[in-house]
């Protein structure tokens, strides 16, 4: 199919040429770039069911609107196959839900990976990888289809480290975050189906995640006993806030979970209601601002699982470092309810090792983001 | 030789969605609106800000507004109360 877009390009002499010219345009992520040559950047549109010149995503706190052709020259750059192209349109297509209010996570010190969770059968199609090793390099689907996301706002949003991108540390993530949910080893059904996808088709969801925090339990099949080491990372003061979670259950403890009969909406509900620390504690660990107070929202956060409510009057900027009496007893939760936990299930057979990640948004600014993925 | 595509959007949109305000000759006597984004020490920073430019440039009143949600975009309600109001309008981040 020709394109109707302005194919603005340049000439080198060979691909390895074109590699170093990548390079020194800053079209790269740091690892070196598939030269984008006209064929595989056509071979990739065709795979996908829009137009050259169809937006895919429409950045509008700048207005910059990515097209399909965009994003295909992108996707090559990362080492996509053609195939994977409908995925990645999805993905795009999610991020760009003016609800994702995409500028937050791209731009803020948060700096913040945007992981993509891929269900139904376009996972076994393109051989996503959903098992040992979930997070980690090795599969090409996931490790591109993540790339290109990356790529895609590196490129046409212009997210570059220093200049937009204010990251102050990020985290490896960044590269790409791409994988499948193990849908076999999952007590419950699978997540897209949870949120609203009809079974037998295949849809992404996205989140904009802080590192993960790996969880570790080998001892215990208990799912009370199993869910507190969770609970417990979820409340970990460093991400600590109003913000939302993604759990994602290795098979062994999923299998746990299994046996004990605990449903989905269970396990969300039970995680949400341990993961808590106290004001006290909020206090003496500086995680308290004194611009909470004149946050009606953020005062709500602090004070819903407090026995009789805010104080009355509120307090003041100075009592964010004082602990005052009755603090100890004022639970302040992560996340404001059980919704604000997604639970999904990873990883390889053997391993208690599962994986919490917390929100880049410190509250229900940005909802998870399902997208189904074209045929 | 062989030929890449450019994985850009070039250059940016030629003109900007909204046409800019016109500069205020004076602030003298002047409305000054601070927006803050809500995040710590933003509506401080504002503050200081609004002083040196009553010290030095004669601003009469200052209206402040704090977003609740330091990633959302202004209100319409606020950006409407702003501009009713504001011969010229700070906007700060804190973290």
């Amino acid at each position: 199919m020709p394109s109707v877009t302005n194919r603005a390009g340049i000439d080198v002499a060979d691909p390895w040429a074109a590699i170093e010219a990548c390079y020194a345009r800053g079209w790269t992520d740091g690892l070196p770039v598939v030269p984008p040559t006209e064929a595989l950047v056509d071979a990739m549109l065709a795979a996908g069911p829009w137009a050259p010149d169809e937006v895919l995503l429409h950045e509008p706190v700048r207005d910059r609107a990515v097209t399909a052709e965009k994003a295909a020259i992108n996707a090559v750059m990362a080492g996509c196959r053609p195939e994977y192209f409908p995925v990645v349109g999805a993905a795009l297509r999610a991020v760009g839900d003016p609800a994702f209010m995409l500028h937050g996570p791209a731009t803020s010190t948060g700096g913040s990976a945007l992981m993509v969770i891929v269900n139904g059968p376009v996972a076994a199609r393109l051989a996503l990888n959903g098992k040992g090793n979930l997070f980690g390099p090795g599969a090409r689907a996931n490790a591109t289809i993540g790339r290109t996301l990356r790529l895609v706002l590196l490129n046409c949003l212009e997210c570059h480290p220093g200049v937009l991108d204010k990251s102050t540390q990020g985290w490896p993530g960044k590269y790409s975050l791409c994988f499948a949910e193990e849908e076999a080893a999952s007590p419950w059904e699978p997540l897209h189906v949870s949120r609203g996808v009809a079974p037998g088709r295949s849809a992404v969801t996205v989140y904009a995640a802080e590192s993960g925090h790996n969880v570790l339990s080998h001892g215990t099949s208990d799912p009370e006993r199993l869910l507190t080491c969770f609970a417990d990372a979820m409340a970990g003061l460093g991400s600590l806030s109003p913000g939302r979670s993604v759990i994602v259950f290795a098979p062994e403890h999923a299998a746990h979970l299994a046996r004990a009969g605990w449903s989905r909406a269970r396990v969300g509900a039970w995680l949400y209601a341990h993961a808590w620390r106290s004001l006290a504690d909020l206090k003496r660990g500086g995680k308290v601002e004194p611009a909470f107070f004149s946050n009606p929202s953020l005062v709500e956060w602090l004070y819903r699982d407090s026995p009789g409510g805010p104080p009355d009057p509120l307090p003041s900027a100075e009592d964010a470092e004082r602990v005052s009496e009755g603090d100890e007893a004022v639970r302040v939760h992560r996340g404001l309810g059980p919704d604000d936990v997604l639970l999904a299930v990873g990883g390889g057979e053997a391993g208690g090792h599962s994986a919490f990640f917390p929100s880049w948004s410190r509250g229900r600014s940005v909802p998870f983001v399902t997208v189904e993925v074209p045929a | 030789m062989i030929r890449i595509l450019d994985p850009t959007l070039g250059s940016a949109p030629a003109l900007p969605a909204t046409p800019r305000a016109a500069r205020p000759a004076s602030l003298r006597g002047a409305t000054l609106g601070l927006l803050a984004n809500g995040k710590s020490n933003g509506m401080a920073l504002l503050d200081r800000v609004a002083d040196y430019l009553r010290e030095r440039h004669g601003v009469a009143e200052v209206l402040r507004v704090a977003k609740t949600n330091a990633s959302a975009p202004v209100s319409e309600a606020d950006a409407a109360l702003l501009a009713k109001h504001c011969v010229a309008v700070v906007t700060a981040i804190g973290d």
